[in-house]
């Protein structure tokens, strides 16, 4: 993929190198399908994805009704025809709980892996690029870091209440110094690149840099990042629901299913159970897609997994 | 001999072999054999029960300190520190003679002035209490063993005051400890009854501990709930700290804790099916679920927009959504008193029996002032009860056709936002959710919930002369029948104004090991008289 | 190599003060109140504020920090609200089993995950690296406390094996102290194992591509030789790097052990503390687990140098 080639110029004036190619190629080879079949971690994990995102879109549609409808009377029923994962401990149908907190699972992981991702790749910027801000922002990062997430987060749900809004900053903020530590790193590294000098040199001015020279190389590290953060905010969210400072059950999420259920899983384990399979397999997926994205963009990884 | 400890055996010997340390196994059996293991129904946070007034530091306390006088079973106040008791004929002198060879836990004597100083300090946390002290002249030591309290106006219920089983509990202290300011807690646990507090292996939110004290005297009389001896069979009581209730049950069952005083009702099959289990009603006196809602506020300051909140909701819901499938375990309440108490009725509570009439409520709603804005109702989602509660509550509102604003937050925030009194939307709020012990519900001196006087109230704030004036009339009452008179009509004002909305009455659990003997069903657990064999 | 040592710990202030800034901030804008919750259900608003005073938290923001900072320089972290005995006291009765915990959990996961991740990166591509990535995998993905209650109930409550829940601590004896944190540690540690055995293969593949070690190989080392002695020193920058990052990971997952177990440890004292409000509680401990944290990078840090020769400070 290079630039142009120029065919004449004219006498004594220099011409700027090719930049070289940084991000590294990803080999469509046969299409998307060759791709496919050669990284099968990216399949699998891709896939069980989608399936995930299709069930929580379409489900209404999917043979479920409203979650939060409550009858007493049919208590923590076990799984039958009428209610197919069986019914929870106010007699909501566990199946439409399952199936509706995919909604909240989902939109936690995908939130904060999208909000860190930004936030982290600004301050990340600001902190590579202005070196009076560096030491301070990285002081302020480490002290984010050297909080436990978990604990940081039960603090900041027990600052407002518990609500899916309140558990995706929570834990967004939780994540955010990793990501500006890694970007802050790429761009730090970068900095110091003889292309980037001639860049500065030849008169480019730093937004155009970053767009041309620094983002395209932390795209890469930063997506897979992105899926760990996304699999990481969904365990995490359960944990906090664990805890009791989660989403609140009228709305359902897979972590406060499991939570509500706790106490009974010796007795009637399909409760925690159900939202526990789905969970496990979303996460799984999502970590399969990033180590296979991983691998991908580093061909010297690509053997197996 | 079990798996377990045939591998501990085999282990302990390894360990020996490999150390030259006997390990903990082989002692262990030994001392674990005595110890009475106990997982209370909360954590053990602090150890002051004037200062801080949870359950579980009452229930901790009454081990430790004794009291003047004690409720029995039928919550009649028996002497127990007190020898003698009299009355001046005009009510206004009582004097109290105590009982010889009380010793406190260092050794120490209790002394009159001990008994002085320690009213003085419960007189100004407790609801009846403060009453007294408001009529008071004087309260001195007469002698090394008498107390004479001298008051202005007659107070019948002295006796009950002394010997309630609700918090405060006017326990007694040694004087200096009990010169403590009444809003700082007090730091050493020296106490006057049949347990002493082990301070040193105090591991708050884990683990409390107790020791025998051998220098108590128990009463002569067969021990019934505070009354009567309280004759410890038990060395060492440790009281164990589960956060998880699947953990407690399968603890019980492995024989590593020995009593567990409210597992969830879920768990009581699993429970009963293990033989070495038994499992029977905790307390008799129950619970009673309420939800309370903001009489200064639209919509509820408007009389019919509660009634047809009451009008809508099933109390069964809200009990099975407490205690679950077993049915013995609730009974719906039309009214604010304890079912199975002298002043139990159901005058007025009509409108929370018989079948739902959910288009009868919603018109009365319309005819009131709601014009559709959020109603904020605080969950705290750290109490199952009230968690259990505030989903049936939303639930409600939402087919009542009522905006719901669901604060899911947990029972520290809910002690400070229902206190205050700005509007919603600013802070305040419109409903939350709570419960009282049944004991705390026998009378209306000590259910401050269901008092009306406004801004004197409980949260909610509900005022309404009828009930007030009721109250004054059952303490001026002189015979039973005076009362159950005035609480009839108590009961039924109380309804129509809708000073709080009664849930229902349920009872909990308590389950223990076969092998522990003497536990009995009452307000708190008892542990005179529970003993524990191999 | 001393003169980096001290301008670390120096660089630890700033982020300590960062630290105890925003945790005292957080705590002083949270709505909630201590003294509502001792006061009990039947105290009047007037008793509230009477033991707001007494507590001293109704003084405003920057006495208050003052004083708090003025106390730790002093060696004193304050006193809990609820229970009146020092925070120090109180973090100190429940160090033991958290750290107990950690470290069991830690030499648990790195003695399973090392092995495993140095056998995938060296049967690479093959189904055993395969298999054993999709177990690291699954470690990950699964929440800790389903596998807590798993174990608990094949080991614990059926086999009678191990015990359910409760601590022991070493003074006891080591097998009961050890019997406790089995199951706990297994439990925590699937997540640390899977984190290890990725990062322990990728790293190992990478050193394995090196010039050297083909030098290696072709100077006749065995296998076994090549992979422990060269590889594995060669890659353990990034591995203990990992497991300095997992310790901070590790004291969020233990406070969901610490209540599955019943294990009285640090975790749930801060759970406890932050949902009752006991601010100089949850100021203590969140300063102690981020002193313990840069404590523990410093050390990782510090280990490179032995590791890697050619890192030198």
């Amino acid at each position: 993929m290079s630039g142009p080639t120029v065919t004449s110029v004219p006498p004594g004036i220099a011409v700027a190198p090719d930049l070289p190619d940084l991000l590294p190629a990803v080999n469509l080879g046969r299409g998307i399908i060759g791709f496919l079949r050669r990284h099968p971690t990216i399949a699998v994990g891709g896939t069980l994805l989608i399936l995930m995102l299709l069930m929580a879109v379409l489900a209404p549609y999917l043979g479920t009704v409203d979650p939060t409808a409550l009858a007493t009377a049919r208590r923590t029923r076990p799984p039958s025809a009428e209610h197919w994962f069986g019914t929870d401990m106010l007699g909501r149908d566990l199946y439409s709980r399952v199936i509706y907190g995919a909604r909240v699972s989902l939109l936690v992981g995908f939130s904060v892996a999208a909000f860190a991702s930004v936030i982290g790749l600004a301050i990340g910027l600001f902190a590579g690029f202005v070196r009076w801000a560096d030491a301070i922002l990285m002081r302020v990062m480490d002290g984010l870091m050297s909080i436990p997430p978990i604990l940081l987060a039960v603090a900041l749900m027990a600052l407002t209440r518990g609500s899916v809004g309140n558990v995706i900053v929570a834990i967004t903020i939780a994540e955010i110094p990793r990501v500006s530590r890694l970007v802050r790193s790429v761009v730090l590294s970068l900095r110091e690149q003889p292309y980037v000098d001639a860049a500065v040199a030849a008169g480019t001015r730093t937004p155009m840099i970053i767009l041309r020279h620094i983002l395209p190389n932390t795209l890469a590290p930063m997506t897979v990042q992105a899926t760990y953060i996304c699999a990481s905010a969904m365990i995490v969210e359960a944990i906090l629901s664990f805890i009791g400072a989660g989403t609140p059950p009228i709305t359902p999420s897979w972590g406060n299913i499991m939570a509500e259920g706790r106490a009974l899983w010796q007795v009637k384990p399909f409760i925690v159970f159900f939202p526990a399979v789905f969970l496990s397999v979303t996460v799984l997926s999502v970590n399969l897609l990033g180590d296979g994205w991983r691998d991908a963009l580093d061909p010297r990884m690509a053997k197996g997994l | 001999m079990d798996r377990r400890t045939l591998l501990k055996a085999i282990a302990g010997a390894g360990t020996l072999a490999a150390t030259g340390k006997l390990s903990a196994p082989a002692l262990a059996q030994g001392a674990a054999a005595r110890t009475l293991r106990f997982v209370p129904q909360a954590n053990l946070a602090n150890f002051d029960p004037i200062w801080g007034t949870q359950y579980v530091v009452r229930n901790a306390s009454a081990m430790v300190w004794d009291t003047l006088y004690g409720v029995d079973e039928k919550l009649e106040p028996q002497r127990q520190m007190v020898e003698a008791e009299e009355v001046s004929s005009d009510g206004l002198t009582w004097t109290f003679r105590l009982r010889p060879g009380l010793k406190f836990h260092d050794g120490e004597p209790v002394l009159a002035r001990d008994v002085v100083a320690s009213l003085d300090r419960w007189t100004a946390r407790d609801q009846m209490g403060l009453l007294i002290k408001g009529i008071q002249q004087d309260l001195t030591a007469v002698d090394d063993r008498t107390v004479k309290w001298v008051l202005k106006k007659p107070f019948p219920k002295m006796l009950l005051a002394l010997g309630k089983i609700s918090t405060p509990i006017a326990f007694i202290m040694p004087e200096r400890i009990a010169k403590t300011d009444p809003f700082k807690q007090i730091s050493e646990y020296v106490g006057s009854g049949p347990m002493r507090f082990v301070k040193n292996e105090w591991v708050p939110g884990a683990k409390a501990a107790f020791e025998k004290f051998p220098d108590y005297v128990p009463r002569t009389e067969p021990g019934s709930w505070l009354a009567g001896g309280k004759r410890m069979l038990a060395e060492r009581i440790e009281w164990v700290v589960m956060p998880d209730p699947a953990t407690a049950a399968a603890a019980l069952q492995n024989g590593e804790i020995d009593w567990w005083e409210n597992p969830i009702s879920d768990l009581v099959p699993l429970l009963r099916k293990n033989r070495n289990v038994a499992v029977d009603i905790a307390d008799p006196l129950g619970n009673i679920g309420s939800f309370r809602m903001n009489h200064l506020y639209p919509p509820f300051n408007d009389v019919r927009a509660r009634r047809a909140v009451l009008m809508a909701m099933s109390q069964e819901d809200y009990m099975r959504a407490i205690v679950g499938d077993d049915d013995k375990l609730w009974k719906p309440l039309p009214g604010f008193f304890t079912p199975g108490t002298p002043l139990y009725t159901e005058e007025g509570g009509e409108i929370l029996k018989g079948p739902r009439n959910l288009d009868a409520a919603k018109k009365l709603l319309a005819q009131s002032s709601y014009a559709g804005q959020p109603v904020t109702c605080l969950v705290a989602q750290d109490q199952p009860i009230t968690k259990a509660q505030g989903d049936v509550t939303a639930d409600l509102l939402k087919r009542l056709g009522m905006n719901v604003d669901f604060a899911a937050i947990d029972w520290g925030t809910v002690g400070a936002r229902r206190a205050v009194k700005t509007p919603p939307g600013q802070g305040g709020w419109q409903m939350f959710h709570t419960w009282h012990s049944g004991a705390d519900c026998i009378n209306p001196a000590v259910a401050i919930g269901v008092r009306a006087s406004g801004e004197k109230a409980w949260f909610g704030w509900p005022e309404a002369p009828e009930v007030e004036a009721e109250v004054t009339a059952w303490y001026e009452a002189k015979s039973l029948d005076e009362e159950k008179a005035a609480i009839r009509r108590l009961n039924k004002a109380a309804l129509d104004n809708v000073v709080y909305a009664p849930t229902g009455f349920f009872l909990s659990y308590q389950a223990w090991r076969k092998n522990v003997s003497g536990v009995v069903k009452g307000p708190l657990p008892f542990f005179w008289g529970v003993a524990k064999t191999a | 190599m001393f003169a980096y040592v001290v301008r670390r710990v120096i660089a630890t202030v700033p982020v300590m003060a960062v630290v105890a800034l925003f945790v005292f901030s957080l705590l002083y804008i949270a709505p909630g109140d201590p003294a509502a919750v001792i006061a009990g259900d039947q105290a009047t608003p007037a008793d509230v504020e009477r033991i707001r005073q007494s507590l001293g938290l109704d003084r405003p923001f920057l006495i208050r920090f003052g004083e708090w900072v003025w106390q730790i320089l002093h060696g004193d972290l304050g006193t809990s609200i609820f229970t009146n005995l020092p925070v120090t006291t109180m973090m100190a009765q429940r160090f033991e089993p958290t750290l107990s915990l950690m470290v069991v959990t830690m030499c648990f996961a790195v003695a399973v995950a090392v092995p495993i991740g140095v056998l995938a990166a060296w049967k690479a591509g093959t189904w055993i690296d395969r298999a054993i990535m999709a177990f690291a995998i699954f470690g990950f993905s699964v929440p800790v406390f389903v596998i807590a209650y798993l174990l608990a109930f094949v080991f614990a409550l059926k086999l009678e094996w191990l015990p359910v829940q409760g601590y022991t601590s070493l003074s006891e004896g080591v097998w009961p102290w050890f019997e406790n944190l089995i199951l706990p540690a297994i439990a925590l540690g699937c997540i640390y194992i899977a984190l290890i055995a990725r990062v322990t293969r990728a790293a190992m593949l990478e050193v394995l591509q090196q010039d050297y070690i083909r030098t290696a190989r072709a100077k006749g080392i065995g296998q076994q030789g090549i992979l422990f002695v060269h590889a594995l020193k060669n890659a353990s920058v990034p591995i203990v790097t990992v497991i300095g990052i997992g310790v901070a990971l590790l004291i969020g997952g233990a406070v969901v052990t610490e209540s599955v177990f019943a294990i009285p440890g640090l975790g749930r004292l801060t759970v406890d503390a932050i949902l009752r409000r006991d601010y100089p509680l949850i100021q203590g401990i969140v300063l102690l687990f981020s002193f313990i944290y840069v404590l523990v990078n410093l050390l990782v840090d510090l280990s490179y140098t032995l590791l890697d020769p050619r890192i030198r400070y």
